[in-house]
């Protein structure tokens, strides 16, 4: 039965229709009060006698008023300096020849370097569209080259906000074709290296991410994403080498060459917790990593923003990270014992411990368009000094001496 | 505990001012020749500040390109169009869409080019009123019917105007809270001069207050208090502007078919809706009505209250 008048019982409706179709188009908000962004950092890092590397970067956004964004950054990093090649210490001055002619040598007693010199490229872009009030989709690519890598891939992410805002659900994944062409060739896994062959490898990985976020209260946000990682093809690293042991003494006879499995899987829980105090804010992030080369890792970051004024602030950082060695890492191969299957002395995959200090200061001095970040940090890394299955005078050694690593990073961003 | 806001607290400069009040941030302004505000409820000044640029410079827009006191612009190329087409862009085509629709809705009251009728009213609070034959030269140039609107093309008769008053505030309003929306996930409430959108709950499912000013004492006291979660809320009245005639006070409404200002008409109405712009087409339409303003919106099943 219709009590109402029959002859605007739509008027509500009718209205409703009206407005939305104004409201949501989004092109009716032109591009006429579109923000450009540029953010300039440049970053210096120094490992001590060892990596170098000077990164500049420019990063150009331009934001339109409905929420829509594009950005590409731009970075050169200059990498110089020495990394450890895998090989062990000697008591005698080391002596080795690469692939490509280069002659190696160490000082007695300690960890084998070998110097590198090199320059990257990386341009990546991103295109961010909010759908309606509650969904976002970005799309991104990279690519990146240096003299014997280079690195193509695409990703996509959206985000939903759902229970009033409160919950935001994010999904995403991406792809990257990577190149490996090593100098002078690639050498074949666990040989000394004479056998090479030219030409380049392949290496593809794929990831999938689902994160969401949680607002508890108006001070207190928390959030966990998880990622998969899927990693196959070329994974080694074409200059890394382990040592042959004599099974007695331990000296160092020879040198094998790195080779590791061609699939690698790795996944990511990270747990992250942002606090507002009045004008302060605090971060807490605890991320635990497993792969399946049996590589763990816990990460503990704690930031704490101080806003001392507006236009001031300093961000006190503290970061632990430790991770355990991948099941065929080892300090050294003995010899005449039968080759396993894959094995590295890369450092970066045995017992690795990071604790890193630092502070970002962010100012904004009067009169200027745009904001300065000054970020400073110390990094001491340090794994195991005395692995169980070294052998003779390698027990006298210390196989992985602490590095102390600094980085300072410059910024400079302005709108306009 | 909530907010009350009235127009007293909009102490809206040229500059933009930002203050915390309470737990919550309050961003002023002025434009569209009327006190802006915006209320985000954080606790971050950052983001409070991202919120109060993003509104100021929407406001800014919306009045730059639809301000019939402008010049350059769409409003006044139609206005100066001398009965030539003039071919409009896709936004301001879908305000003249929504324009016509309300036009439509309201059987011809609700009418954009009625603003024509204001070269002969002057609503000071005196007693002087035009002469019938002022008024029927006037409405010789006022009616939609008499636009040709083939979109995007739309032709104006010489000597009308069109004008988006009755419309333009709610749409910035609409148009910021969609802006600020993919900026922020606090709570927010867009405030342009009394024609407000409120996003949902605060902290601790508080409710936004908004008050309803008395239309005799300003800013002075709020006769109502809503308590409000989400959507728009829209005012008109009669609150400043009107002229004494025989004893009646007539509001600056003007009912484009006889010219006149709307006749026994509450003195102000205002409607809740899902967004501020059909909180804004509601009260208008309502208050068009006249002394039928009430019945007109319970008919509708309107969410209201009059004064």
């Amino acid at each position: 039965m219709q009590l109402e008048s029959p002859k605007r019982p739509s008027l509500r409706d009718a209205l409703h229709t009206a407005a939305l179709a104004l409201l949501l188009v989004p092109g009716a908000a032109k591009a006429e009060d579109a923000k450009d962004r540029v953010d300039f950092t440049s970053l210096l890092y120094g490992e001590q006698s060892r990596t170098q590397v000077i990164e500049p970067i420019i990063r150009f956004t331009h934001l339109w008023p409905d929420g829509q964004s594009v950005s590409t950054q731009l970075g050169i990093d200059v990498i110089t300096g020495a990394s450890p090649t895998g090989a062990l210490p000697s008591g005698v001055v080391q002596t080795r020849t690469s692939a490509s002619g280069r002659v190696l040598t160490s000082p007695a007693g300690q960890i084998p370097v070998a110097p590198f010199r090199d320059r990257r490229v990386s341009l990546d872009s991103e295109w961010q569209k909010p759908f309606a009030r509650f969904l976002t989709s970005t799309v991104g690519g990279h690519f990146s080259r240096e003299k014997d890598y280079q690195s193509l891939g695409v990703s996509g992410k959206l985000s939903t906000d759902l229970m009033h805002r409160l919950l935001t659900v994010t999904v995403g994944g991406g792809v990257s074709h990577d190149t490996v062409f090593p100098v002078g060739g690639t050498p074949a896994g666990l040989s000394d290296a004479t056998i090479v062959h030219t030409g380049s490898n392949a290496k593809n990985v794929s990831n999938v991410l689902l994160g969401a976020s949680r607002i508890l209260s108006r001070r207190w946000m928390v959030g966990v994403t998880g990622t998969r990682t899927f990693e196959s093809g070329y994974l080694t690293e074409p200059y890394k080498v382990i040592s042959l042991m004599n099974r007695v003494t331990g000296t160092p006879m020879g040198d094998l060459t790195d080779k590791r499995p061609s699939t690698r899987d790795r996944s990511s829980l990270l747990f992250s917790s942002v606090y507002h105090l009045t004008d302060d804010v605090f971060y807490a992030n605890y991320r635990y990593y497993w792969d399946t080369w049996s590589v763990r890792s816990h990460t503990i970051d704690l930031k704490y923003r101080r806003q001392i004024d507006p236009d001031t602030y300093l961000e006190p950082l503290f970061r632990y990270y430790t991770q355990t060695a991948a099941s065929f890492y080892t300090v050294g191969l003995t010899q005449g014992a039968p080759l396993p299957d894959y094995a590295t002395s890369d450092y970066r995959l045995g017992v690795l411990n990071t604790v890193t200090l630092g502070a970002t200061f962010g100012f904004h001095p009067e009169d200027s368009p745009g904001e300065w970040t000054l970020r400073a940090q110390y990094m001491r890394q340090s794994g195991d000094s005395s692995p169980p299955n070294a052998i003779g005078m390698q027990r006298r050694f210390d196989l992985a001496p602490p590095i102390n690593i600094y980085a300072v990073v410059l910024g400079y961003s302005f709108g306009y | 505990m909530s907010v009350t806001i009235r127009a007293a607290d909009l102490k809206g400069g040229r500059e933009p001012l930002l203050s915390r009040i309470e737990d919550y941030f309050v961003g002023t302004f002025t434009a569209m020749a009327s006190p802006c505000s915006v209320l985000v409820d954080t606790e971050d000044r950052s983001e409070a500040a991202a919120v109060l640029s993003v509104a100021e410079a929407e406001a800014r827009r919306v009045e730059q390109k639809f301000s019939r006191y402008r010049r350059d612009n769409v409003v006044d190329q139609i206005n100066h169009s001398q009965g030539r087409a003039v071919e409009v862009d896709e936004e301001t085509a879908l305000l003249i869409d929504y324009a016509e629709i309300c036009h439509d809705l309201s059987e011809g009251l609700f009418d954009i080019t009625s603003g024509v009728l204001r070269r002969v009213w002057t609503f000071d609070g005196g007693s002087r009123v035009p002469s019938r034959s002022d008024v029927e030269k006037c409405l010789r140039h006022v009616g939609w019917s008499k636009v040709k609107w083939e979109k995007p093309a739309l032709t104006l008769p010489q000597g009308m105007e069109i004008d988006f008053g009755g419309i333009g505030k709610e749409y910035a309003v609409d148009r910021t809270a969609a802006l600020i929306a993919a900026r922020t996930r606090s709570s927010y409430v867009v405030n342009f001069g009394g024609d407000l959108f409120a996003s949902g709950l605060r902290h601790g499912n508080q409710t936004w207050g908004i008050g309803i000013d008395d239309p005799d004492r300003t800013g002075a006291a709020a006769l109502y208090r809503l308590d409000v979660a989400t959507g728009g809320i829209a005012t008109s009245g009669d609150a400043h502007r009107f002229v004494r005639w025989r004893g009646k006070r007539l509001g600056h409404i003007l009912n484009p078919k006889s010219g006149w200002p709307v006749a026994d008409a509450p003195r102000s109405v205002t409607v809740a809706a899902r967004t501020c712009m059909e909180a804004g087409s509601l009260s208008t339409l309502a208050y068009l009505q006249g002394a039928g303003a009430r019945a007109y919106l319970e008919q509708n099943g309107v969410q209201f209250w009059i004064v």
